[in-house]
């Protein structure tokens, strides 16, 4: 409980000979979600090998609580590791939409930021947030381990400002406003 | 298996197919140039026969030379993306002696795999409605790569039973690797 009272000054407070502490739902949930940030296994091209390798022992996302999922329906986060091609585009949109609310998006690496080398092919979305909402992006091709763990990192700062009284729960894409994404 | 001596039998028995030229090799593989489209059967039926059974790669080559890049889109330069592609212009070629014609130049590669030999057949067809005869009834594999240069350069393959697109989504117009392909926008570009 003590690490509780030091990794979260002012928002929990210990109450004085009880085994309890005091805290606000907001600050509980976004704990409890930021550290569960569960991801669909999605690889699309080489991004998908730097991703594999941070899932592993050497880097071991485990520690943060990301825990690559088979399913959209069991997962938090969506990494979109590689080349978005038009023909891919309808199935993203498909599992995007297929994950449970509040659902986001690391956009990983040139290709899936903004289409990257392949910008003048006639196959390739230039950006995948043309098609889905991003909330975080990695640049590199591929970008580290390292990278990828930063963006994790800044998505847990994200997680952890969502607030009930903007719609807990709050989908990214609530708060960002519609969006038209057959379009 | 001695390979010259193959060369010379399939020359022998179907006399449209010569040993071609060397600036058709594909690195040191025999490559037998067909005269005609109608040889591509007999030829292939006779190599299947000498063993030459795993059909590894069709694809075929354009030869059109280097267009403009103009009419291809991207960002605004375009000046009507949705309207009609129209071919771009041929540029001037830096080197005259290229071999710039507007053909497809055909390739087939049958491999022997117990003899550890390949040989390569090749097949010059206009660009203007290219058609060649499919390999579909002597070789399963022939399907899908047939499918793909159909996909990707717009060949036709007589006698496929299922020539349709392979690769492209179905809203892709034309056929991306050919030299004059101009992109139509989709519902995916800005």
């Amino acid at each position: 409980m003590g690490v509780i009272l030091e990794r979260l000054p002012g928002a929990v407070k210990g109450v004085p000979g009880a085994g309890v502490v005091l805290t606000t739902a907001d600050v509980f949930i976004d704990w409890s979600r930021k550290y569960s940030l569960w991801p669909v296994t999605f690889g699309l091209a080489c991004c998908a090998i730097e991703m594999m390798a941070a899932y592993a022992s050497r880097f071991d996302f485990d520690r943060m609580g990301v825990m690559p999922r088979p399913s959209p329906r069991q997962a938090d986060v969506m990494i979109i590791a590689g080349t978005v091609v038009k023909k891919m585009a309808e199935p993203i949109i498909r599992i995007y939409h297929q994950m449970p609310e509040p659902r986001f998006v690391i956009s990983m690496g040139s290709c899936a930021n903004c289409g990257g080398p392949y910008y003048d092919s006639y196959s390739v979305v230039k950006g995948v947030d043309r098609i889905i909402p991003v909330d975080v992006y990695v640049a590199g091709c591929p970008p580290r381990p390292e990278a990828l763990f930063y963006a994790v990192l800044k998505l847990q700062e994200k997680v952890q400002k969502m607030r009930i009284s903007k719609g807990a729960g709050a989908t990214p894409q609530a708060e960002k406003g519609p969006r038209n994404v057959a379009a | 298996m001695n390979i010259e001596s193959l060369v010379a039998d399939l020359a022998a028995k179907v006399p449209g197919v010569v040993l071609a030229a060397d600036p058709s090799y594909v690195k040191s593989y025999p490559t037998m140039r067909l005269s005609s489209a109608a040889y591509l059967l007999p030829a292939a039926s006779f190599l299947k026969e000498r063993g030459f059974d795993y059909l590894e790669i069709i694809t075929a080559v354009d030869w059109l030379g280097p267009v403009s890049p103009e009419g291809y889109t991207r960002g605004g330069r375009n000046p009507h993306p949705f309207s009609a592609p129209e071919a771009p212009a041929l540029v001037a070629v830096k080197n005259p002696a290229a071999a710039y014609k507007p053909a497809f130049d055909m390739l087939w590669c049958l491999a022997n795999i117990p003899a550890r030999a390949r040989l390569l057949l090749r097949l010059e067809i206009p660009r203007e409605d290219p058609a060649v005869p499919s390999l579909t009834g002597l070789f399963k594999a022939a399907d899908w790569q047939e499918r793909e240069v159909f996909d990707l350069l717009g060949v036709r393959f007589e006698g496929h039973p299922n020539l349709k697109k392979i690769l492209t989504p179905d809203f892709l117009q034309g056929h991306p690797l050919r030299k004059d392909y101009v992109h139509v926008k989709d519902r995916y570009d800005e």
